[in-house]
């Protein structure tokens, strides 16, 4: 239990510095180790498949995205960014804790009684009861992907038109 | 609820919460797309907690699994369209996005 509340006060924290820092390249460093977090309390909670795919697709491929985002449109507009968020985000953090809580405590009487523990493996619902679910994720790559292509065409198409 | 699924359920909530706050706080395009995944990982351990408190952790699994999946998808689509946005207005103010036509 320790360490599961202090994973979540180190994932608070780090969400808090993504809204503090004015770097962008920090801001996204924050929103990685946030994401390593996450992963050590999925893997904390026999998540292992879940934490393996928060790791290296959160904290890795997503991260690297956002690097090279902000390394292409550097130096835009990050001074005229509203500096109110930032100043404002601990109250609003302690505000946010003090709702949630209540919602907690509100809602936790009202659920149903869980039932007795399902050992079905992860492998049998992925592959088996939510097939459908992985032939609707490829269907999602593929919309990934062709609207990737549909953008940078429309770019390139404006660049051949100048 | 126990005492680990009461701790998932608030800190989801709360970063939930946070996630909305900085989303409708900012006007820089880069930091709405990271304000989405402050939402993303708040949703992701709500996933969790409703798979523990469940006692059905392989569903849970096979669920948070389609969610990052769905939020890589939604971050390469935004961070594309943040670069186009950049060269178009040479700006990454939301605000100027109102100047697009057709």
């Amino acid at each position: 239990m320790t360490l599961l509340i202090g994973c979540l006060a180190l994932l608070v924290i780090s969400v808090v510095l993504l809204g503090v820092f004015r770097d962008l390249l920090y801001a996204a460093v924050a929103l990685a180790l946030a994401s390593v977090i996450l992963s050590i309390v999925l893997f904390h909670f026999g998540a292992n498949v879940a934490g393996a795919f928060e790791l290296s697709v959160c904290a890795g491929l997503i991260t690297v995205l956002f690097v090279s985002t902000v390394s292409l449109t550097k130096d835009s507009d990050q001074k005229d960014e509203a500096r109110l968020p930032a100043l404002f985000i601990l109250p609003a953090v302690a505000l946010f804790a003090g709702v949630a809580y209540f919602l907690v405590r509100w809602l936790a009487p009202s659920l149903p009684a869980p039932t007795a523990a399902q050992t079905v493996p992860f492998r049998e619902v992925f592959w088996g009861l939510r097939m459908t679910d992985v032939l609707g994720q490829i269907s999602l790559v593929l919309v990934g992907v062709f609207g990737l292509l549909a953008i940078l065409r429309a770019r390139s198409a404006e660049g051949h038109h100048d | 609820m126990t005492e680990p699924v009461a701790a998932l359920f608030f800190t989801g909530l709360l970063l939930f919460m946070t996630g909305v706050y900085l989303l409708l706080g900012v006007r820089n395009l880069l930091r709405i797309v990271l304000a989405i995944e402050v939402l993303a990982k708040g949703t992701t351990l709500m996933l969790l907690g409703a798979g523990l408190f469940r006692g059905a952790m392989g569903l849970a699994q096979s669920l948070i699994v389609t969610f990052i999946v769905v939020e890589t998808i939604l971050a390469a689509v935004m961070l594309a369209l943040v670069v186009v946005c950049q060269r178009t207005n040479s700006s990454l103010d939301i605000r100027l996005l109102s100047r697009l036509k057709g």
